[in-house]
């Protein structure tokens, strides 16, 4: 009904929207997510023909191309068959008429003759938005902000168009008044094309069935509404469901490093993106299929950067790890919980080549890892319970986190005290001569910690294995060093595969959870889900016995 | 409406133009019969009217029982006597009130009127060559002193041309009435009209044009656009009606200014209006008649400000509430 073809938008040299193309039949509610100035607002107005810049490509509407109509053909389509609500703010509606004469107008341009049933319908409208009518006789400034949104609603309405663009719907209105016009937009929407333009994901989610997701004027990633937000596949998606504050977030905000720019050549994103390769900033990635929506990104989505297949361990009879499947996306938090003796740390350790497997494979960055690969040995990297026993006694802080650096033979002696310097200063440590020369009986447990992840950090590592990295420290010292790798992960894209039976810990650092019971993994989801919705028994148990952690007992 | 706030504050500064009015001539040195009736009344003076004068002005009474008389004879209508006139002070000015209020009545209106229009349209364009030649034109036009284009238009459609009569508001003893009257008055009307007019054309273009340019970029202009307005309605009912808000308040401002533009325009064209009259009462120290027209002038932009500060209520509905 409504299909945009290689749509380009340009404002004075400036190109807003590049190569936009979506196909919208009858009864899709569409939203169009992404951070202000990716060009939302402007997709909304190009369809609407009030668009300042030029547009190129094609939009057919009922077969029709829009852009090669006249501006009064246009003009008749405008209010009548395509509508636009747009954003509240401070005068959108006129402040010198009433409401109900505004509504009328937009019957009456659209050459209603009869008075009376232009009247009868303005009537109509104000009932279905619920604006009763000693409240549309009023104007503008004597309305709430929530009454002038259904007027704006009402006014698009009137014509019973087939195309409703909603343009930030619902911004600055509160709880109950946001509610009440989501209510409405969904007994409306019907079998209207609906384009929702929004940076809410909230909203979004709740309104439409499928989404969009716009970047530097690009889309980069559509698909259902539910899929897109439970698992989204562009780093960049992700990044925005991680810095949205849902009522079911359970992380850490995070942000997206940097910030947006246009006229970026190859994809718009790279210079933000943690898992760019050469090839993302010299061509755009083109829109394509993955299976459940569509993506631009030249390595796919979101890489899968640490691939556990069918692992096993067994120590004589026992089986500690009894063929488990993981998978560790860049720049996320795996939590793997579980009571002590569930076979967590020798996952770890399996995983880490530090014992061998009896069966199963491991996978780095989609390639086998074979024994003693110095690739996978420098960017999986581990942090241990207790630093007191993982970093030698004898050696002092700058021979402790230069020690893999000497292993792997990388860099002159100049480089290394360089990058034991910026490990340091990564882990919020003193980089100084007399703090390198401390021995690890010197510092507090928080510092030794700290020692130890920049250790880990001196190799500029993509995944980190912390097995309790934070269960010897107290509470201050844990939220420091938890902040300081969720920090690192916002900046660097790191991969944290987080092992501790603390769930209020993994509930507040990790993307997902897995679930391990007897050396296997028996739940896996994303956090939000497996703490409000647990499916398996022992997550259920394990979760009651994790009220304790409730700091208010209620 | 603004209520009875707004009755008061004009009723308020009614009550301080008067006592002004009733103080000044009281505080000149001298006699205050002299201060009010000027030189000439004095040299004609006899006792009987001296102890009449006294009387009606209750100058041997209070200052307070003085402002009394003088506040009841104005609200009998009795502005004084004109002893250079030989006529009661409110004969004299009615007969040339109307003849100004004609001129500048029409004169605000016009130039208004047709200042917003080409604002509106010019605001429309901005940039286009429309826009800038309005502005070079009539920036040029307001650039005249108006007694200067009214010499020059006097000059030029006057005695060069002979379209138009050099003098007065009427032809003297043509006694004719109806139709010819009317096209006989409009003859002397348009000198003077058009040059009062046509420099003030600028200050509502000019405000009217800034006002439409940022009345353009509100949200609301995109809202109706969206509605499928066709430019026209965009131009005039939504970006115009909220350009007309400043302008309205400037045309009040105006009318002071506009008066004294009418004193020196019925000077240049012999025009029978408050201005000669001012003038001439000037001339001749006619001091109880220069009170009155004072007093008349500056009650008339007192009420031409309350009218519009009514007309903008029902222009803009926030300003009901705004205060």
């Amino acid at each position: 009904m409504l299909e945009i073809k290689e749509l380009n938008v340009s404002y004075n040299g400036t190109q807003v929207l590049k190569n936009v193309n979506l196909k919208l039949e009858k009864g899709q509610f569409l939203s169009i997510i992404g951070e202000s100035g990716a060009g939302k607002t402007t997709l909304g107005l190009s369809i609407m023909g009030l668009v300042e810049g030029s547009c190129s490509g094609a939009m057919l509407f009922n077969g029709r191309d829009l852009l090669s109509m006249c501006e009064d053909e246009r003009r008749r389509l405008r209010g009548s068959k395509l509508a636009m609500v747009f954003q509240n703010v401070e005068n959108t509606l006129h402040p010198l008429y009433t409401i109900r004469e505004q509504i009328m107008e937009a019957v009456l341009v659209h050459g209603a003759d009869d008075k009376r049933k232009a009247l009868a319908k303005v009537s109509e409208i104000l009932a279905l938005v619920k604006i009763d009518g000693d409240r549309a006789a009023r104007y503008p400034h004597q309305l709430s902000g929530g009454e002038r949104q259904r007027a704006l609603i009402a006014m698009a309405l009137v014509n019973d168009p087939e195309v409703l663009i909603l343009d930030e719907p619902t911004a600055s209105l509160d709880a109950f008044t946001k509610n009440e016009i989501i209510q409405l937009l969904n007994e409306i929407a019907g079998d209207k094309v609906t384009l929702l333009i929004t940076h809410d994901l909230a909203v979004a989610a709740q309104l439409s069935n499928q989404m969009a997701v716009l970047y530097g004027g690009r889309i980069i990633e559509t698909g259902p509404s539910e899929k897109l937000l439970a698992n989204p596949r562009h780093p960049y998606t992700r990044g925005l469901l991680r810095s949205y504050p849902g009522m079911d977030t359970t992380k850490d905000l995070q942000g997206i490093p940097g910030k947006m720019a246009h006229n970026v050549t190859g994809c718009p994103f790279h210079p933000r993106c943690t898992q760019r390769i050469n090839i993302c900033a010299q061509e755009a990635p083109e829109l394509v299929d993955n299976g459940r929506g569509m993506i631009a990104c030249h390595r796919g989505g979101i890489i899968p950067l640490l691939e556990v297949k069918k692992l096993s361990k067994t120590f004589g009879y026992y089986k500690a790890v009894d063929d488990v499947q993981l998978t560790l996306y860049e720049g996320e938090t795996l939590a793997l919980v579980g009571e002590s003796g569930s076979g967590k740390t020798t996952l770890a350790k399996t995983v880490l080549g530090l014992l061998r497997a009896d069966a199963g494979a491991i996978f780095y960055e989609l390639e086998k890892v074979s024994a003693g690969d110095a690739k996978f040995r420098r960017q999986v990297q581990m942090i241990f319970q207790n630093p007191r026993e993982s970093i030698s006694h004898r050696m002092n802080v700058f021979q402790a986190v230069k020690e893999p650096l000497d292993i792997h033979r990388l860099g002159s002696e100049e480089e290394k005290l360089a990058l034991v310097r910026e490990a340091l200063e990564d882990v919020e440590l003193p980089s100084d001569d007399n703090f390198l020369n401390k021995y690890p009986h010197h510092l507090s447990g928080g510092e030794n910690q700290r020692v130890s992840i920049a250790r880990a950090l001196v190799m500029k590592p993509r995944v980190l294995v912390a097995d309790e990295p934070t269960s010897a420290l107290d509470a201050s010292v844990q939220a420091k060093i938890i902040k300081l790798l969720l920090n690192l992960q916002e900046r660097k894209g790191l991969a944290i595969l987080l092992i501790t039976h603390d769930l209020a810990l993994a509930r507040k650092a990790s993307d997902r959870i897995a679930v391990m019971l007897a050396g296997r993994i028996v739940e896996e989801g994303p956090t939000g889900r497996v703490l409000a919705v647990p499916r398996h028994t022992f997550t259920k148990s394990l979760l009651q016995n994790s009220r304790v952690g409730q700091l208010c007992p209620g | 409406m603004k209520g009875p706030t707004t009755v008061i504050n004009y009723l308020i500064a009614l009550v301080l133009i008067l006592s002004l009015n009733f103080i000044l001539p009281r505080l000149m040195p001298g006699d205050p019969l002299q201060a009010i009736y000027g030189d000439e009344a004095i040299i004609a003076m006899t006792p009987e009217l001296k102890a009449e004068l006294v009387a009606r002005f209750a100058l041997d009474q209070s200052t307070g029982r003085q402002f009394w008389a003088y506040i009841s004879s104005l609200l009998r209508g009795d502005l004084g006597y004109s002893y250079f006139y030989n006529a009661p002070v409110l004969a004299v000015i009615f007969g040339s009130l109307p003849w100004t209020v004609l001129l500048v009545g029409l004169a605000i209106i016009i130039s208004t009127l047709i200042g917003v229009v080409l604002g509106i349209e010019s605001g429309y364009r901005r940039g286009r060559p429309l826009d800038r030649a309005l502005l070079g034109v009539l920036m040029f036009a307001s650039g005249f002193p108006d007694f200067f284009a009214g010499i020059l238009l006097l000059l030029f459609f006057g005695v060069v041309l002979g379209l138009a009569p050099l003098a007065g508001a009427t032809t003297p003893y043509a006694g004719c009435g109806g139709l010819t009257f009317l096209t006989d008055l409009f003859k002397h009307l348009a000198l003077p009209l058009t040059s009062l007019a046509m420099v003030r054309i600028a200050s509502p273009f000019l405000l009217t044009r800034n006002a439409m340019v940022i009345s353009l970029g509100e949200p609301f202009i995109l809202t109706a656009r969206a509605k499928g307005c066709p430019d026209k309605v965009i131009r005039y009912r939504h970006a115009g009606k909220n350009s007309l808000l400043p302008v309205v308040t400037a045309t009040g401002m105006q009318l002071p200014h506009m008066v004294s533009g009418a004193l020196f325009i019925e000077i240049v064209f012999s025009y029978p209006g408050m201005g000669s009259l001012l003038y001439n009462a000037l001339l001749t120290r006619d001091y109880p008649l220069l009170q009155g027209i004072l007093l008349v002038l500056t009650i008339t932009v007192l009420s031409v400000n309350l009218l519009v500060d009514i007309v903008y209520t029902r222009l803009d509905p926030r300003i009901a509430y705004a205060y």
